[in-house]
């Protein structure tokens, strides 16, 4: 009986200590979010920095006003902070779109080149910005590397492994869950543009029916797995779901964009 | 957490001075009890494991020797528990959707200072006990004498 009595009192003491401990916000004494936020914001610019030394970054208003203006759509209708995000169109013939730490979004003028139709790229601008919206790249650099070696990145002490973690976000991809979960805030952001959703589901439906017999490179494809399921996925999703199929830009200036594109390498 | 400290507790049925060897053998145990508190907060199994082992290694040792290496268990069993409670849910803030927040830096706080007690408590048994000194701990050393009577 004393045993137990004794048993008892480590036990209350255990989540006494617990419970006393509770009572103070340690996320804001120890700065945690504070810390998360300026580390994101530091891997932001450095991997941003790394990769636009090795690549063509276009800034013409004729490419990237368009672009912007979808970007811009997707946002105002979906209650996303446009100043946010950091758009970057980089003059490179792969099929390829990307997200980096503190909302870098980069834009291959392959992926252009490649889609079809507006609603198409506006999918995988939609599935990019998710990625953003739901910090899936800092969730995914934290499970390979770790808080402490990311801090370590943005003090320049791990240069070698800052260009593994850029090489591992620009060419391979989320897990299952976070890719999927891209899917459908992206089919989501669209039907609240009304911008169709199954532009999506489509591209990624060619890209897997194309893979097979495409020499040339699709990062993009390949660093999102599983494609045919997704489509598939994205369709049941919107399935039975009321939405308007509206373009964002007229008809003109969407092929404008795709000609000033082809121009580009010219 | 208390010690109480004594070179012969006629409860525990002391009544001899243990020999160099014996005094040697139940200090180790808390060594190794240490090294497990070391590894045990990272990887918690640890902590049952190697003292375990120790006690299995030792259970045909003298009384003193076989005393010891329990009360030196049996303290890593309680950690086992809450080390791993911690270890799981630093697993899934790694590996799956948990975010950081104050509760888990207060538990693993809580979690610390346990373990730390028990490690100051470990090394001064440790210690006292290389000297053939008798140290039960408060509540363990009760319960090693029901478990491990003379």
């Amino acid at each position: 009986m004393k045993l137990l009595l004794k048993f008892t009192f480590l036990v209350v003491l255990f989540f006494g200590t617990w419970f006393v401990l509770l009572q103070f916000d340690w996320m804001t004494i120890l700065k945690v979010q504070q810390i998360k936020k300026t580390t994101e914001e530091k891997l932001g610019d450095l991997f941003w920095d790394m990769f636009k030394a090795e690549q063509d970054v276009i800034r013409r208003s004729e490419i990237a006003g368009p672009i912007d203006s979808l970007v811009t759509h997707l946002c105002r209708k979906n209650g996303i902070e446009r100043k946010k995000l950091k758009l970057h169109i980089v003059d490179n013939d792969v099929v390829n779109a990307f997200t980096l730490p503190d909302d870098h979004l980069v834009v291959f003028t392959g992926l252009i080149k490649e889609v079809e139709t507006e609603s198409e790229f506006v999918g995988v601008l939609g599935h990019e910005i998710a990625h953003a919206q739901n910090n899936h790249v800092m969730k995914k650099l934290m499970k390979e590397v770790g808080m402490s070696v990311l801090i370590s990145m943005t003090n320049g002490s791990a240069g070698e492994l800052a260009r593994e973690s850029l090489q591992s976000i620009t060419s391979s991809a989320f897990d299952r869950e976070l890719e999927r979960e891209a899917d459908l805030d992206a089919a989501d952001y669209m039907m609240k543009a009304d911008v169709d959703p199954e532009g999506l589901a489509t591209f990624l439906y060619r890209m897997a029916d194309d893979e097979r017999d495409m020499p040339r490179a699709v990062f993009w494809l390949s660093s999102h797995p599983e494609s045919r399921e997704r489509a598939e996925a994205i369709i049941m999703y919107i399935k039975g779901k009321d939405f308007y199929k509206q373009p964002v830009l007229s008809d003109e200036a969407w092929k404008a964009l795709k000609a000033e594109v082809e121009k580009e390498k010219e | 957490m208390d010690i109480f400290e004594g070179a012969v507790k006629p409860k525990s049925g002391f009544t001899y001075e243990p020999g160099e060897n014996e005094a040697e053998k139940a200090s180790n145990s808390y060594l190794m009890s240490l090294i497990a508190v070391m590894c045990g907060l990272p990887l918690p199994i640890v902590n049952l494991v190697a003292t375990g082992f120790f006690y299995l290694g030792n259970r045909d040792g003298t009384h003193f020797v076989r005393w010891h290496c329990t009360q030196a268990l049996i303290s890593q069993l309680s950690l086992l528990f809450m080390n791993s409670a911690g270890f799981w849910w630093t697993i899934h803030i790694i590996f799956y959707d948990t975010e950081i927040s104050s509760p888990y830096i207060a538990y693993m706080m809580t979690v610390l200072l346990f373990n730390f007690a028990d490690f100051v408590a470990t090394i001064y048994s440790a210690v006292q006990t290389r000297k053939g000194k008798h140290v039960s701990w408060w509540f363990y050393g009760e319960l090693t004498n029901v478990l491990c009577p003379r």
